[in-house]
This record gives structure tokens, C-alpha cells and sequence, in this order.
């Protein structure tokens, strides 16, 4: 955005798999910048892309199953066509990643103490000794209570948000600049969720690094993100500033999504607002507007041509040809 | 609070399902136990949708399948309908079943993945030898519209080639072969997109009438709750907290736990979201609960008397009980 | 029908197509080979003592009491499959039943069979068999004999009695599975009966991922029969590819090539069991990936 040298952008980025019906574009034409300790937010629904987009730009797609193509630019560094070895040397102190799914991203066989002083020992050649100081000061930094009796546990002794904690923890481990939260917090229960979020957000500003959030949630990322960026079939259909996402949201879908978030001041008996129909078939791209089969603002022009991505104020963009703003 | 007491219970003839001082306990080791569930009573009356709302591990699931007697509560007593389940013999057992069915959390595990839908959703109905071939099919036909599925696009299909918000259909088009009474749904839409989760619970609104069901809604999730229930019974730690009808417990939360996760629902709001409470710490362990109030340990307002002695639920206003020594005004 | 078929193998992999037309060929060797021959295979070229490969006639040469290697291989096949489908397709189904049984009913019972199976198994399959072969295939009287047809049953059951705990195990793991995913629980809400839900829900899952190991299985067993003949105790008179082998074994130094072809066979047999094993685990591993 404003930022003239953004830590990671994304130029004209495109992911598509190859399936028994043909190339699969799981993320098409993607402009994206992060800005040095900005934290933003990516939301869509499963399917959306969201998910493909934040581990293509790290780099952590299958490379013979995944085709990219546009540049990935991380602080100066092209690592567009990047063989893995050297990508290897930006992950875990460059950029890190934590998963939805704790439990299966920790090993079950090894102790927590272990894993996470593994990327220590190996990335920052720690000795054994100062390597534990490190892990125990970790586990203090992402509240845990007791860190010496965490470091000898098992994961599955763990709950659900302890676990996604030491996840955290281990993505911290080597100090990255940029952190990918993939649905850090649909696991987990709603009293933990609000923990977790909290948690990152100070984590972030503690350490000044930069955060890009994944979720299916509009309402976890809203008191957590510098800006949000909507995904819809593979596209960014809106990007704004949080705020300004929030008080004067453009593109129907984003609309869309935000009414379906149940809320505790909807009086309850009611029913809710639904997005009616799917997502596109994504081996099908649409010559029209991705969203057109499922806006209840359709037009004809929407079904024959694709909004381009138009800029409305300064940050804020969206793909439409009647935003919900304008003249409709 | 987690406390127990019966002054919430109803008596008249409306009420299908009556559970009392139902307790569930695991064996751990030799010598411990898992408290999964300690002495909770409720009721629920024909037509109504029961929420009840608590943490993992709070043993919500475990008192959902204890009623369907999946295994039989430790003690306690589960009357549905003026009949005694847990006196009951297998096969007494097995003819009350199809009044009382169930909807599970994990689309994807609920559902066998060697079966195509149409015989998942007729399975219920084989087991019981209900009508014939020909009847047994329109009836599957009939549910899968029902559900919002195209029967003729779904019917040979596997359960694998559908998203998780599909699979919930079928789930449901399956719970409902029997035209129970009763349907257990245990986080039926917490693995879902939330843009899903508003289609999966105007469906079971909508299921709810058309099949004259009540319900009882098991989820973490208090705001997924709001728009369906009738009644909201929040527990902690395999206690009952409150029990209330839900404009009144969001509007006006006496327990402080309930409080807590009253505050802790996300609002899609970056001014608001910016100033929430939160709740510290976790539950303890169900195996050790704490002496007294259960949830004493990371409540704001625990006093002494909380660890001495275990609050009972009385009425605060009308139609809500709260467990707690010191309620909030 | 034709097109259909080709269809469907042409999916397949260079590797796993070979496997299957071995197997295919040895298959039909087994049971075809035996009703067109008419010829002993005990038939002596006493003109051709030992002579090597390509020679007379001989496509694989003959040993030194001058018995054709080839045509004793034809008529060798269908022992050696024979015991390895029958100890494999006996043991699985036992070791099913008792893996799906235990694993499904849980408690004590599961407690004893996992012990008994971890037990079996911990003793190295060849040992097993030799101890099983030397009990049962003896003769009280040491002057009498052990007639060949009781020396193959012998083999056979000491086979499957190896295959019971590999299999049972994969079986009882599998159930321990399958059996707590909640469509079980929703076929129990529903008022299903235990036999249903084995046989509709439980079977039907675990089963092929018995298949997988058996082909696996089909492979320990060939290997297990040879080496019983190897040492001795195994289907006496070169009535099978191990037996071939051993009877082999005393002239190595002057007919290499009377082992050189038996091995090749069972080495082949082994590594086309492997690959459609390995076929059938990944097609199973992809089906659960997308569940």
C-alpha cells in the first residue's frame, strides 16, 4: 500500500493444479503487498483460494502438482522461480506459518521441548543449553503457564489452545519478520479463539514483526487486521483498510459474508441471511463476474464481462460493476 | 456456580425429555476418574430447541450421548416420553431409538465413505424394515428435497465428493428417516464455513417445523446458538451455570462465566472488537475438578464461600436459574 | 467390452502392469499346465546329465539326474501358489475375524488377543514355521514315514498359522479405527444391531486394507515355503519352485543354474505381490485423504 517498499508483494500471482478435468486456477492474477509490521487479513470461503494464495507466497506448494506463475517479492528478494534450497533460508527466520489444525501439524511422538527447540538448534546452530533457555522463554512469551512442565509433554497432553500456542511458539522460534496465521483459530473454541487472536496481536507489535491472517471469519480478523483483503473463487474481489472495509464495504460479497456472521444482537427466532448456491466451479473459469451466480444484484453485464479491480479511496479497492456505495 | 439443584425442572405434560442428577464418569488408570458430567438435571418440553453451550471438555457431548444411553450414564435417571432409559433392557432400548436421533460434529466421520447417499439416508429406515423397495426409495427422495439436495444429482455419489456443509444435509436427511421426536445435534456447524453455517441452521429451523421436532443444540459457540434455541442451558466443567431463555441470558448474563462467553463471541466490529474481555486460563482438569463452584478458580468474583460450598441453581427472574453464590446485577 | 477393459489398465503403471501379467501367467500356469501335460516331470534325459541353459531342447537345462528345470518349474507352480493362497487366504480369513472381532468388542478379551498376536509375532516367521513343521510333521515311529500329502498339509498349516497374527493385527488395528468414527455411534442411535453394523459398516472398511497386506502376505509365504524346503523340511521331491531350489542346492558348484531359475521365479512372484500390494494401499490412502 502507501508503504514505497512493501516486505512481501505479490505481482500477477496465479496457482493452478492440474486435475483429471483439466488445469484447476486456484488463485488467479493476485496483486497483494504487506507492509512491514502490518497485519493483514485474508478472508474467503473454503475453496476461495485463501489458503493456496499464503502458501504459494511462502513457497510451500508441491512445485510438480502446483503451477505458479507472477513474482513473489520478499523484502528485495525474488523468489518467483526460487529453488526450495534457497527458500529454505527465508522460512522460519524470514517467514513462518502456523495451521488450523495444531494437532496435526505438531509430531505426536516427540515432545514439545524438542520440537521447538529443533528450528533453533539447526537454523541459529544454538547450543543445547541455550537452545532450552530459548524454548522456555518462548513458551513464557506466548502465556504458558508453567513452561518447564510444557516442554516435557507429549501434544496430545495438550488441549486444543495450549497446543496452538506452542504451535505459535515454534513459528516464533527464529524471530520471522512475516508471519502467516492460516485459520489459526477454527479449531479451537470461541473462549479460546479470543485468547489466541489477542495473543497474536500482541505478539506482533511486541515484535514488530508483520502478520497475514487466514480465515473463513470476517468477525476474527475485524479487531486484529491493519486491512482486510476478500477472496472469492481464486480473486481478491475487495481489499480496504479494516475500518474502511467495515463502515463502507463495496463489493456485495463482502456484504454477503458479513450478514452471515451470527451475531448476539440479531434477536433470536430469526432467520439468517444466507449466501444461497457455491462457489464456481474452479476448473470452469467464468467469463463474467465470479460472483455473478450467487449476487442478489446481478445484471446481464455482470454475466457477460469481469469487473476489473477498481480503486474507490486510497487502499481501497473492489471488483464490481454496481458497488453496493454507488449508483445502483 | 456449576452447580446442581432442580428448581429449574418443569412438571406438566409438555415436557418429552426429563434428565436427572445425570452423572457420567470414565475410569482413568486404576484408581481415578474423568467427571465428565456431575449431577446435571433439565428438562425439555415438545417443540422446543435446548441449547446447551460450554467449552470443550465441559462434557456437553458426553451428556448428549448419554441421554441417547451411548453408553448408559454412570447414574442419574433419563426419562423420555414417562419411559425410564437407563432401567432398560437392549432390545426395550433399541425399540426406543428411532424417537431420539442424533447429528454429529464431523461431517466427514459421520457418514460411511463405501456408501453412496442414497443408502446412507435409507439405512435407518433397512434397519427397521420400513416399506418396501419401492416406498423405502421416494421416501429417500423425498428427504434429500427436504434437505436441499437435488436427489437425482446426489443419490450415487459418495460421501467424500461433498463439502462439509453437504454432508450435514445428508446427516440430517438421515436423522429424520425415523421421524424422531427428539434430535441431538452435537456442534452440527462448527466445522463449517461460516457463510455454511447460516444455511445448516435456517435448515434445521426449518426441519424443526416441518417434522414437528425439538431439539436440542449441543455447541461452543454462543452466537451460533442465539438464532435457534428457546431455552440455553450453559455448563462448565459437567455443571449447569444458567439456564435461560436466550434474549434474556445475551441481554442480561447473571452467571460469570456466561458472562465470559458472552464477551468473548467475536463481533465483526473493529471498534468494538478492540475492547473485549477475555477469559484467562483454561478449565481445570475433569479429573480433579475444583471443591465448591467449579468454575470458582477463574472467576472474577469467587469468594471463600465459592470453594466451601457448591452453588444451587435458583430462579434470578422468571424462567432464569443461575448456579452462583455472588450473580452478577 | 474389450475397450472398457484397456480403459481401466491403462491407469496403471509400467511396473504394476508387468506384475499382473506375471501373476496372471503364473496363475494360468497353475491351473492349466498340470491337465495338458502329459509328460512326467520326473522324466529322465539320460543323454542330457546337467547340461546348462539352451541346451537340447532344454530351455532352462536339466539338473544332474538329468530332470528338465523347466518343465519341473510348469509343474512346480501350482504347489507353491497353491500354498500360498491357501495359507494366506485361510490365515487372513481367520486372523479377520478374530482382528475385527476383538477390535470391535474392545475389553479383556481385546487385551488377550493383542498379547497373543503380539506374542506369535515377535518370534521371526521362519523359526515359527521350522517349530511348527518339526511338531507336526514328525513321525512317532522313526522307522516309519511321513506320507508327501501330510508334509504339504503340515506346510500349509504352519503357513497359516504365520499369516494369522500378520493379518489379524492390520485387521483389529483397522476396526480400532473405523469403529470410532461416528457413523458407527449414528448406526447404534439408530437401533442398528452390532451384527449390522460389523457387516455393513466395519467389514466393508477394513477389508481392503487386509487385501493390501495380503498380497504382501502371498510374497513371506513363497519366501517361508522355499526356505522350509531349503532346510529340509519343506514339499519333498521338487514338487515346488522352494523344492526345486533345494534340490538344487548339493550340486552348486556343478549346475548354478539349477538354482538360478527357481529364484528368479520366486523373486519375480515376490516383487509382483509387493507392487499390487503397494497399488492397493495407495489407492486406499488416496480414498482417506479425500475423507
Amino acid at each position: 500500500m502507501s508503504d514505497p517498499q512493501p516486505m512481501l508483494s505479490l505481482r500477477d500471482f496465479s496457482v493452478s493444479f492440474d486435475t483429471a478435468r483439466g488445469p484447476l486456477y486456484a488463485v488467479r492474477n493476485v496483486d497483494i503487498d504487506v507492509a512491514d509490521g502490518e497485519s493483514l487479513g485474508i478472508v474467503g470461503e473454503s475453496g476461495s483460494g485463501k489458503t493456496v494464495l499464503s502458501r504459494g507466497a511462502m513457497g510451500l506448494l508441491p512445485k510438480r502438482a502446483a503451477h505458479r506463475s507472477g513474482t513473489v517479492i520478499y523484502d528485495d528478494h525474488d523468489l518467483s522461480e526460487a529453488p526450495r534450497k534457497e527458500l529454505r533460508e527465508y522460512w522460519g527466520t524470514g517467514m513462518a506459518m502456523i495451521f488450523q489444525d495444531p494437532m496435526t501439524a505438531l509430531n505426536p511422538v516427540r515432545k514439545i521441548g524438542s520440537q521447538l527447540t529443533e528450528g533453533l538448534r539447526i537454523r541459529l546452530q544454538m547450543s543445547k543449553h541455550d537452545a532450552k533457555a530459548r524454548g522456555l522463554e518462548l513458551l513464557h512469551r506466548v502465556r504458558i503457564p508453567d513452561p518447564d512442565a510444557v516442554m516435557e509433554k507429549y501434544p496430545f497432553q495438550l488441549s486444543g489452545g495450549m497446543r496452538q500456542r506452542v504451535m505459535i511458539a515454534i513459528a516464533l522460534a527464529c524471530k520471522p519478520r512475516l508471519l502467516f496465521a492460516d485459520e489459526p483459530t477454527t479449531a479451537l473454541d470461541v473462549t479460546v479463539q479470543a485468547q489466541v487472536m489477542q495473543l497474536l496481536s500482541e505478539l506482533r507489535h511486541e515484535m514488530g514483526m508483520s502478520m497475514v491472517i487466514v480465515t473463513h471469519d470476517l468477525g476474527v480478523v475485524a479487531g486484529h487486521t491493519d486491512r482486510i483483503a476478500v477472496m472469492y473463487a481464486g480473486e481478491v474481489v475487495e481489499i480496504a483498510p479494516t475500518k474502511r472495509l467495515f463502515a463502507n464495504m463495496q463489493m456485495p460479497y463482502t456484504e454477503a459474508l458479513m450478514k452471515s456472521i451470527p451475531r448476539l444482537d440479531t434477536p433470536s427466532g430469526q432467520r439468517l441471511p444466507v449466501i444461497s448456491g457455491r462457489l464456481p466451479d474452479p476448473t470452469q473459469p467464468e467469463t463474467g463476474c465470479s460472483f455473478a451466480s450467487r449476487c442478489p444484484y446481478v445484471t446481464d453485464k455482470c454475466r457477460a464481462e469481469a469487473p476489473p479491480l477498481v480503486e474507490v479511496s486510497p487502499g481501497h479497492s473492489y471488483r464490481c460493476w454496481f458497488p453496493i456505495g454507488g449508483s445502483r | 456456580m456449576a452447580g446442581s439443584g432442580k428448581a429449574h425442572l418443569r412438571n406438566n405434560d409438555n415436557v418429552i425429555l426429563r434428565v436427572e442428577d445425570l452423572t457420567m464418569e470414565f475410569p482413568v488408570g486404576r484408581k481415578s476418574f474423568v467427571h465428565a458430567v456431575s449431577g446435571i438435571s433439565f428438562d425439555i418440553e415438545r417443540g422446543e430447541t435446548l441449547a446447551i453451550v460450554g467449552e470443550s471438555g465441559c462434557g456437553k457431548s458426553t451428556l448428549g450421548k448419554a441421554i441417547l444411553q451411548l453408553p448408559k450414564p454412570t447414574s442419574g435417571s433419563v426419562n423420555f416420553q414417562g419411559q425410564e432409559l437407563t432401567t432398560l433392557d437392549k432390545d426395550a432400548l433399541r425399540d426406543v431409538r428411532p424417537a431420539m436421533q442424533m447429528i454429529f460434529q464431523d461431517p466427514a466421520s459421520s457418514l460411511d465413505p463405501r456408501l453412496s447417499v442414497a443408502k446412507i439416508v435409507d439405512e435407518p429406515l433397512k434397519i427397521w424394515d420400513r416399506g418396501d423397495e419401492m416406498w423405502r426409495s421416494n421416501k429417500v427422495d423425498e428427504l434429500l428435497n427436504a434437505v436441499g439436495l437435488e436427489p437425482a444429482l446426489v443419490r450415487d455419489r459418495r460421501s467424500y465428493e461433498f463439502s462439509g456443509g453437504q454432508c450435514q444435509r445428508i446427516s440430517i436427511a438421515r436423522s429424520l428417516a425415523l421421524e424422531p421426536l427428539l434430535l441431538i445435534c452435537d456442534e452440527p456447524v462448527s466445522a463449517l464455513d461460516v457463510s455454511v453455517q447460516a444455511q445448516i441452521l435456517n435448515l434445521l429451523q426449518d426441519m424443526k417445523e416441518r417434522y414437528g421436532l425439538t431439539l436440542i443444540f449441543i455447541s461452543h459457540d454462543l452466537a451460533v446458538v442465539k438464532a435457534v434455541s428457546t431455552r440455553i442451558m450453559v455448563m462448565y466443567l459437567g455443571k449447569v451455570c444458567e439456564i435461560s431463555a436466550p434474549d434474556e441470558l445475551y441481554s442480561r448474563p447473571r452467571h460469570h462465566y456466561t458472562h465470559a462467553l458472552v464477551s468473548s463471541v467475536p463481533i465483526p466490529d473493529p471498534n468494538v472488537a478492540a475492547r473485549r474481555t477475555t477469559l484467562e486460563g483454561e478449565p481445570p482438569s475433569p479429573m480433579d475438578p475444583p471443591s465448591g463452584c467449579r468454575f470458582r478458580t477463574r472467576c472474577p468474583g469467587a469468594t471463600d464461600l465459592c470453594a466451601q460450598e457448591e452453588p444451587q441453581l435458583h430462579e434470578v427472574s422468571a424462567g432464569h436459574y443461575v448456579a452462583c453464590h455472588w450473580p452478577r446485577p | 467390452m474389450m475397450k472398457a477393459i484397456w480403459e481401466k489398465l491403462r491407469k496403471f503403471s509400467i511396473p504394476t502392469l508387468l506384475s499382473m501379467t506375471w501373476l496372471t501367467i503364473i496363475g494360468l500356469i497353475a491351473i492349466v499346465y498340470p491337465l495338458l501335460s502329459s509328460t512326467d516331470p520326473k522324466f529322465v534325459y539320460e543323454n542330457d546329465l546337467g547340461v546348462g541353459p539352451f541346451t537340447n531342447g532344454h530351455l532352462f537345462g536339466t539338473d544332474t539326474n538329468g530332470y528338465d528345470i523347466f518343465r519341473e518349474l510348469l509343474h512346480g507352480t501350482r504347489l507353491t501358489l497353491l500354498v500360498a493362497v491357501v495359507a494366506v487366504g485361510v490365515g487372513g480369513a481367520i486372523g479377520s475375524l478374530i482382528g475385527i472381532l476383538s477390535g470391535y468388542v474392545r475389553g479383556k478379551i481385546d487385551a488377550v488377543v493383542n498379547i497373543v498376536f503380539s506374542a506369535v509375532l515377535s518370534i521371526p516367521n521362519l523359526v515359527l514355521a521350522l517349530a511348527l513343521v518339526a511338531v507336526l510333521a514328525t513321525a512317532p515311529d522313526v522307522n516309519s514315514t511321513v506320507s508327501n500329502w501330510r508334509k504339504v498339509f503340515v506346510v500349509v498349516l504352519a503357513l497359516t498359522i504365520v499369516i494369522i497374527p500378520i493379518l489379524g493385527r492390520i485387521a483389529r488395528g483397522a476396526t480400532l479405527s473405523w469403529s470410532n468414527r461416528e457413523f458407527v455411534t449414528a448406526a447404534k442411535s439408530m437401533g442398528a444391531k452390532n451384527s449390522t453394523i460389523l457387516w455393513k459398516h466395519i467389514v466393508p472398511n477394513v477389508l481392503p486394507a487386509v487385501m493390501a497386506i495380503a498380497f504382501l502376505a502371498v510374497g513371506v509365504v513363497i519366501v517361508a515355503e522355499g526356505s522350509l524346503s531349503l532346510l529340509g523340511v519343506g514339499i519333498p521331491d521338487g514338487n515346488s519352485w522352494g523344492a526345486v531350489l533345494a534340490a538344487g542346492r548339493n550340486d552348486m558348484e556343478y549346475t548354478p543354474h539349477v538354482m538360478y531359475f527357481p529364484i528368479i521365479c520366486i523373486a519375480l512372484t515376490v516383487i509382483s505381490c509387493n507392487q499390487i500390494g503397494d497399488v492397493i494401499r495407495q489407492s486406499l490412502d488416496k480414498r482417506e485423504a479425500r475423507i
